[in-house]
């Protein structure tokens, strides 16, 4: 009997429940272990994998902005970023995309990955969160950081517009904000293998909900006693074309760095789901071919068997639990009403116990 | 009774009676992960495209920035130090807190002809606006209204005067920046425009016209300028572009505006009065003459940001172009596999 393993897979059926009760995943077939192993437990490695490391990245390009910035406060300690947006970025601005980064990735379809099951091998090996990717991820936010940082403070010194009009601290932030909300969007465009139209949606939807927030944020005042630091600061940040111009190249800045390394590394380094990719890259999907086949229909043979079986035949007492045994006596058996018969040595045990008191028989 | 069992403890597919009613779960493309997908492969096709994009895109864009920037013409002139008299200029800092008259005279040439409007900004070094507790000492309540006059708990030290308390308040308004620039071209004066220099937003929404300064600048430590508490400040512009405070320890604020043209070989005096104590942290005190283009003031860094990475996009279009042909590799070569490169090993 197992005692110990690191995971337990439970199969139902003939045997009873008891395996399922016990285990870590349940399935109902034996054959659908492959499924379990080489299509989703692969996957889920995989996804696991991606979103942790997303994860760190966007909030350690968030918080090295910040970092960036104390060194130019006198080290007072001056946030950046108004007090919502930084709290709500990591609640609404960028939270959306991950999740479904996280649902539906797939590097190789369900049918090649049960046809290279070597693939199996990449967990294994810890091949997707090994110490080398994280420091690749790292890198990127601290580039990132940097880009966003740097490339908006140092082009908003002066005028910025024909007005001569001067930006002030809020709205250089909250400039660095968006560039960075979009940036770090885009980039799980980059970094999922298979994008569905959920994926345009949320990334699409989080920067819409990033600037529909600035919108109503910076257009209230109320009548508390607060810092109203960036009252109508996207309004004056959108009446100038400098705003549009940092827009445009600093994301595409930042993810440069990123494209590049992609390139590169599919190039020298492949892993081998790129190189499963490429081998079946002109085969569309084939999406009912997927399925395991669980027909209702049945063959000549089955049908046959079937009917076999439906002649009348000897019940079984059997219950299919695990030592429930219906020949003595069966809790399961009797609570669907087959009890066992009595035994004659059993009836003339009872019998001469009847004037004796109830003392345990140990 | 097994068949009631089997079929209550099975999933479908059991060889009996459970295959007339199935368990299968009812079937949608969301739940089974089957989408339809856009799934992109970075073939050096690609690569090579979306550099080549990016640098068609990028460099004209550069240089349209960079000859808006190469338009502005601008004069800069540090003024802090030549404006102390030299016999004071070994304790500047009592020099600038005594009583001592302050006028200083300077001379600018203008090298380029400079269409109007013209902005003088003043321009300080080290001097942190931006530092935590400077930014949070001010009340945006009560810039806005008289009626919320009384919301001062952020402006400690400056809070009140005396038990009443000030209008505006807070560190960011007393230490209103008040050195004066008068300004001459042929001792002709040259009118200074005070009016619009600061953003709209703030001067109809964010400072109320119907808030008057009081007690202003009545402590022992005078910080900066004082407010002619017969206007209200929505019309204290000054006031208003001060208080905007500044990202970074170096910065620009709007003065005014000159509304004539000036032209190559102008010399403009400027006769300014030496007021604001920059010499106790070092700061520096610049006076600048910008014109400004669609995009801004003198400022090369977004053409010359554009053009760079324009330039290094095309780089590396041909870079990886040489890199595909030097080593090639047939996309999807089975021998790529880390199981046939080496059996057992791997990435």
């Amino acid at each position: 009997m197992i005692q110990a393993a690191h995971v337990g897979i439970g199969i139902s059926g003939m045997e009873g429940m008891q395996a399922v009760m016990a285990s870590d995943f349940a399935i109902a077939q034996f054959r659908f272990l492959t499924d379990l192993l080489l299509v989703h437990g692969r996957w889920s490695y995989l996804r696991i994998c991606k979103v942790v490391m997303y994860f760190f990245y966007k909030n350690l390009t968030f918080t090295l902005t910040q970092f960036w910035f104390t060194f130019r406060t006198g080290f007072s300690g001056q946030r950046f970023y108004d007090d919502w947006f930084q709290s709500l970025y990591n609640v609404f601005f960028t939270a959306l995309p991950v999740i479904v980064l996280g649902l539906f990735e797939k590097d190789v379809s369900a049918s090649l990955s049960k046809r290279y099951p070597e693939l199996y091998r990449e967990g294994i090996r810890n091949s997707f969160f090994k110490w080398r990717v994280v420091a690749v991820w790292a890198t990127s936010a601290v580039y990132q950081s940097l880009v966003c940082y740097l490339f908006v403070t140092t082009s908003s010194f002066g005028a910025i517009n024909s007005s001569g009009k001067i930006f002030g601290l809020w709205d250089v932030s909250t400039l660095v904000f968006t560039c960075l909300v979009i940036a770090v969007n885009v980039r799980i465009l980059l970094m999922s293998n298979s994008i569905t139209r959920w994926h345009y949606i949320t990334v699409g939807g989080s920067i819409l909900a990033w600037l529909v927030f600035a919108f109503v944020y910076c257009g209230i005042t109320t009548s508390r006693d607060r810092n109203e630091n960036v009252y109508f600061v996207i309004y004056v940040l959108m009446s100038t074309f400098y705003f549009y111009f940092t827009l445009l190249l600093v994301p595409a800045v930042s993810l440069l760095g990123d494209f590049i390394y992609q390139g590169v590394e599919r190039w020298f380094f492949p892993y081998d789901y790129q190189i499963v990719q490429e081998i079946h890259r002109h085969e569309s999907d084939a999406t009912k071919a997927d399925h395991l086949e669980i027909e209702n229909e049945l063959t000549p043979q089955e049908a046959r068997s079937y009917a076999i079986s439906q002649l009348p035949r000897e019940l079984s007492k059997h219950t299919g639990f695990a030592f429930d045994s219906p020949g003595y006596e069966s809790f399961f058996a009797s609570q669907l009403g087959v009890y066992a018969p009595q035994k004659a040595w059993d009836v003339a045990r009872r019998a001469s116990m009847r004037s004796r008191p109830k003392v345990p028989k140990k | 009774m097994s068949s009631n069992t089997a079929s209550s403890s099975g999933g479908s597919g059991d060889s009996s009676a459970a295959r007339k009613n199935s368990k299968r779960p009812k079937y949608s493309k969301f739940t089974q992960q089957e989408l339809p997908a856009c799934k992109p492969i970075l073939t050096p096709g690609w690569v090579i495209s979306t550099f080549l994009i990016v640098s068609v895109i990028f460099i004209p864009l550069g240089v349209i920035s960079l000859f808006a920037s190469q338009d502005v013409v601008e004069i800069v002139d540090r003024y802090d130090n030549d404006c102390i008299p030299a016999p004071a200029r070994t304790n500047k800092v009592a020099f600038i807190q005594g009583d001592a008259p302050k006028a200083c005279n300077r001379t600018l040439t203008v090298t380029k002809r400079m269409k109007q409007p013209i902005y003088v900004y003043y321009q300080l070094d080290n001097f942190y606006q931006n530092h935590r507790r400077y930014v949070k000492s001010r009340s945006d309540s009560q810039l806005r209204s008289p009626k919320f006059e009384n919301q001062i708990s952020a402006c400690k030290p400056e809070d009140d005067a005396g038990g009443q308390p000030i209008v505006p308040c807070g560190l960011i308004a007393w230490s209103l920046f008040n050195d004066t620039y008068t300004l001459s071209r042929n001792n002709t004066p040259l009118a200074v425009n005070k009016k619009d220099i600061a953003w709209k937003s703030d001067k109809e929404h964010k400072f109320g016209n119907k808030v008057f300064p009081k007690n202003f600048q009545k402590g022992n430590l005078t910080g900066g300028a004082t407010l002619n508490p017969d206007i209200p400040l929505s019309e204290q512009e000054d006031l208003i572009v001060w208080m905007r405070t500044a990202a970074l320890p170096t910065f620009r604020k709007l003065y005014g505006k000159i509304e004539t043209d000036l032209d190559n070989g102008d010399t403009i005096q400027v006769t300014l009065q030496n007021n604001y104590n920059t010499y106790s942290f070092s700061g520096k005190k610049k006076l600048v003459l910008s014109t400004t283009s669609w995009l801004g003031g003198k400022n090369d860094f977004l053409g010359i940001a554009y053009l760079t990475v324009g330039g290094i996009c095309f780089f590396l279009a041909l870079a990886f172009t040489i890199m595909y042909l030097v080593k090639p590799r047939r996309l999807g070569d089975p021998s790529y596999l880390s199981w046939n490169r080496n059996p057992g090993g791997g990435r």
